[in-house]
């Protein structure tokens, strides 16, 4: 669920962290900074920014900078640092999804509808899946409740989880991603 | 008062629910599908949710997903805008037994009104004058033939479930009923799943005037006017406007009182709007009654200074009428064009994406539209555009000023039926006042009007 504020809570924009750490001199101190370590790869994601940075052979590292992919019309929206998952208006879940894929490998499962999501069977039972959990194809791996329905969500196929990207009891909208299920 | 309001709705009624909800300080949520995730009513709701794919089946039409929208966001109340669910006495009723005030009138009005027979029979008993015709639905052809040799020829069948025009049959001669009944009544079946049939006096040159009524949870009733809606094709309306040239100060009195007074004894509550069918001699006869916002409520807005969006906000939370009956008044002329994506003369749906966009301006000009410069009209969706309304002191001068504006605004990359409002507004069945619904069949068959219009698309921007 793409959550914004504004008028009441400018106050939250105006901390504005999310946009003033993509400048030149921030993304000049992460390049350093990964320079004296051993990590190729990172990724990192805030509201409607991401940054992808893949360290290779060669003598720099390759930074790729996605923005926020607004229409020409309008500034960009700042996401609240609280919000469940910020989208920028300009941006459909379902492009959203397919992007993460592009980042990692596997599949990105998806939520089918609005509602709120559930790892768990119950409240005091364990996550129906873990990071690492191999799971069949048609196996329940969270539950979506709407309209007081608790709706079970089935893998699609088999494979092993690799990222669980929601909260337990956050809510969802259509088409958000869930899973990232690497197939087996 | 309601925190929080959620639009099930797209396009520019979502955009003008939104701005009614700023100005009273109630924040919103918007869904929208996965097509519209650029949309500017999602561009301007305080929090927004994806609820289906672009089939508005799948999402504008989905109740499961906007009220599971509406529990995830905590919204209070559900603002349904024109079209979509805004009739849907379900989805009004599922709202309000979810805690969640459908911003409209009861379920059980929706239920009512959204019937035409049953409509027209709660109607009369309310004591709104009807064209002659059947009592009620007609058993078969035999019955069509017997009750339009009573009503008397040009008589018009009519679907029960019916509207924009499908089920329809005009018919002028005894020799036609049966024909005409069975084809009318197939027509039906396959478009509303229901071959009921009425049958009712034809009107030949009949205007579409409607009264605005606005009610409180209270039982006061008031009226704001008319608007004249007779610029249509095909049942769509093309261009309102309010006062009408058809109704004078008498006759608006007498509409109003009438249309008041059946309101109370039915007990309506919210917004609503009564049709009536205008005839040559000044009589007028109840059509049918929509249960929401209508797309064309700016024009009374202008003529009465009255925000009914505000207002209607304000009396689905239970706030007594504002005004008195005596507090309303009508100022000046207002004229609406509606601007689709379509071709201006075939009237064909025209989605693509806007190249260049300037929207027209100054003294006495409101446009309400959800386009932008690179906003993709959406194939989708209907193909309302925007609605430019202009406000001035008298009709020649509101006449004149929408000709101007509506020459002001530039839309690249897809076609408009702009040139073929600039064509109507010139015709001088219009310019007259002297009109009737079929000035647009008329129009687009007459020489002078397609060279106006083949000039019009010309000098088009």
């Amino acid at each position: 669920m793409a959550s914004k504020k504004r008028g009441d809570e400018t106050d939250a924009r105006n901390e504005g962290p999310a946009s003033s750490l993509l400048d030149v001199d921030a993304l000049r101190r992460i390049v350093e900074l990964l320079e004296t370590t051993e990590i190729t790869r990172l990724s990192w994601r805030r509201g409607p920014e991401r940054l992808l940075i893949t360290r290779g052979h060669g003598p720099a590292p390759i930074v790729h900078v996605a923005p926020a992919p607004a229409s020409t019309l309008l500034p960009p929206m700042q996401p609240v640092s609280h919000a469940p998952r910020a989208t920028a208006a300009g941006e459909a879940p379902q492009a959203a999804a397919p992007a993460a894929g592009n980042d990692k490998k596997g599949n990105v499962v998806t939520s089918p509808f609005v509602g709120t999501f559930y790892r768990t069977p119950a409240p005091d039972q364990p996550a129906f899946v873990e990071v690492g959990s191999v799971v069949k194809k048609g196996q329940v791996i969270c539950i979506i409740e709407a309209m007081k329905l608790m709706n079970e969500i089935e893998a699609d196929e088999p494979g092993m989880i690799t990222e669980i990207l929601v909260e337990n009891g956050q809510p969802v909208e259509f088409g958000q991603a869930l899973f990232r299920v690497e197939p087996a | 008062m309601f925190r929080k309001i959620l639009i099930a709705n797209r396009g520019e009624i979502a955009l003008r629910v939104i701005r009614a909800c700023r100005e009273l300080g109630i924040r919103t949520v918007a869904v929208h599908s996965t097509a519209d995730a650029a949309a500017l009513h999602v561009r301007f709701a305080d929090e927004t949710v994806c609820i289906g794919p672009p089939p508005s089946r799948e999402s504008y039409l989905n109740i499961p997903a906007i009220l599971s929208a509406a529990e995830i966001t905590r919204a209070d109340a559900i603002h349904p805008g024109y079209g979509f669910l805004s009739e849907n006495a379900d989805f009004a009723e599922v709202s309000e037994n979810c805690k969640i005030r459908f911003i409209g009138p009861r379920p059980e009005m929706l239920r009512l009104m959204g019937n035409k027979v049953r409509a027209r029979e709660a109607a009369k008993e309310a004591g709104l004058p009807l064209l002659p015709g059947s009592a009620g639905v007609l058993d078969g052809p035999g019955e069509a033939q017997a009750e339009a040799d009573r009503i008397g020829y040009p008589v018009i069948l009519k679907a029960a479930a019916g509207g924009g025009g499908r089920g329809m049959k005009i018919v002028r001669g005894r020799d036609a009923v049966t024909a005409a009944f069975a084809t009318a009544s197939a027509e039906a079946a396959s478009a509303f799943g229901n071959g009921d049939m009425y049958i009712e006096r034809y009107v030949e040159k009949p205007r579409h005037i409607e009264i605005q009524i606005v009610a409180d949870e209270h039982g006061k009733v008031i009226h704001l006017g008319e608007r004249e809606c007779s610029v249509q094709r095909r049942h769509q309306k093309l261009i309102e406007e309010s006062p009408s040239p058809a109704v004078s100060p008498e006759l608006r009195r007498r509409m109003g009182e009438v249309s008041v007074r059946a309101m109370e004894r039915i007990g309506y509550n919210n917004l609503g709007t009564i049709e009536y069918l205008l005839d040559e001699r000044g009589e007028f006869y109840f059509m049918e009654m929509n249960t929401r916002i209508q797309v064309e409520h700016p024009v009374t807005e202008a003529v009465t200074g009255v925000d009914l969006l505000r207002e209607q906000i304000l009396l689905a939370a239970g706030e007594p009428l504002s005004r008195k009956q005596e507090d309303i008044q009508m100022r000046g002329a207002a004229i609406e064009a509606r601007v689709n994506a379509e071709d201006p003369v075939t009237f064909a749906p025209w989605p693509g994406k806007i190249t260049g966009y300037s929207v027209p301006g100054g003294y006495g000009v409101r446009v309400d539209s959800a386009a932008y410069e690179n906003y993709t009209v959406l194939p989708h969706y209907d193909s309302l555009l925007a609605k430019v309304i202009v406000h001035a002191e008298n009709r020649p001068l509101a006449i004149a000023r929408l000709q101007r504006a509506l020459g002001e605004y530039v839309i690249e990359g897809i076609r408009t039926n702009i040139p073929f409002h600039r064509t109507a507004l010139a015709d001088d069945a219009f310019t007259s006042g002297q009109y009737d619904t079929r000035l647009v069949e008329r129009l687009l068959a007459s020489e002078v009007g397609t060279r106006r219009l083949r000039q019009a698309i010309e000098e088009t921007p």
